[in-house]
């Protein structure tokens, strides 16, 4: 069985999504909501939490793999670029390799102002 | 929020949290509400990037971290899957910790166990503090 193509993950990020990421998840950092530190820090305005465009790195593994993403997956990213609110962002993985039964992607977040957000790689034991 | 440490004082190798942790079905909703994924596929599982979240917010109520600190990379490992109402033990340490022109690079690990003490996944946050006065 050849690994699975992963398909898109777009979402608009904006401001109260961010809100609520940010009680959800307990992250109270400031510069992520409407706060005199958000708009003093160094992106000049509040700017989207990066574990939520990982999310959807990992949505996009999940919706192609399903609960192999869950029992055996693991990434490595790292951030380029802040997510200013807001925006909509889309993760895509591509497949780079399928050896002994562990696919490795590709993996890519952009914005809709043409910036990645993020990169890095995914792998997954599929079979 | 009362922090147990500070940024500045931390040390390569130094541990500073270990906690018991039960993940509810309650957390994994509001957490995949508020990112938009949809729950369908997390009745029983809990989604691997919340688990990271878990930490990072266990990182934020421990270690005061100063203005400007940027998450800069991620990485989780799945040992195996965690298990919503399952309990786990979760375990943090600072990894790295290096300077380069003035700013602060710092790494933290974390460990998530089961009731065997049994790994069900790692973790690696990467942080950047600037100096101050200066923007990315």
């Amino acid at each position: 069985m050849s690994a699975p193509a992963t398909c898109e993950v777009s979402r608009l990020i904006d401001q109260p999504r961010v809100d609520r990421y940010a009680v959800a998840a307990r992250d109270p950092n400031p510069i992520h909501r409407e706060t005199p530190e958000a708009y003093e820090g160094p992106f000049g305005r509040p700017v989207a939490h990066g574990m939520i465009v990982l999310g959807m790195v990992s949505e996009a593994m999940a919706q192609a793999f399903g609960h192999a993403w869950a029992e055996t997956g693991t990434v490595k990213v790292r951030w380029r670029t802040p997510g200013l609110t807001p925006f909509t962002a889309t993760a895509r993985a591509d497949l780079k390799k399928d050896e002994d039964g562990v696919a490795t992607y590709d993996v890519v977040c952009t914005d809709d102002r043409g910036e990645t957000l993020l990169t890095g790689t995914a792998t997954v034991r599929h079979r | 929020m009362t922090h147990t440490l500070q940024f500045t004082d931390l040390q390569k190798g130094q541990a500073f949290a270990r906690l018991p942790l039960t993940i509810t079905n309650d957390d994994v909703e509001a957490y995949l509400e508020s990112t938009g994924e949809s729950s369908a596929a997390w009745q029983e599982l809990v989604p691997p990037i919340y688990l990271d979240a878990v930490a990072i917010a266990t990182l934020l109520s421990t270690v005061a971290i100063p203005k400007g600190v940027m998450h800069t990379g991620q990485e989780h490992e799945t040992v195996r899957a965690a298990r919503i109402g399952e309990p786990l033990t979760l375990e943090m340490r600072v990894s790295g910790l290096s300077e380069r022109r003035g700013a602060i690079i710092a790494a933290f690990e974390a460990e998530l166990t089961d009731a065997a003490d049994t790994i069900v996944s790692t973790m690696k946050i990467s942080v950047m503090a600037l100096p101050d006065g200066v923007t990315a």
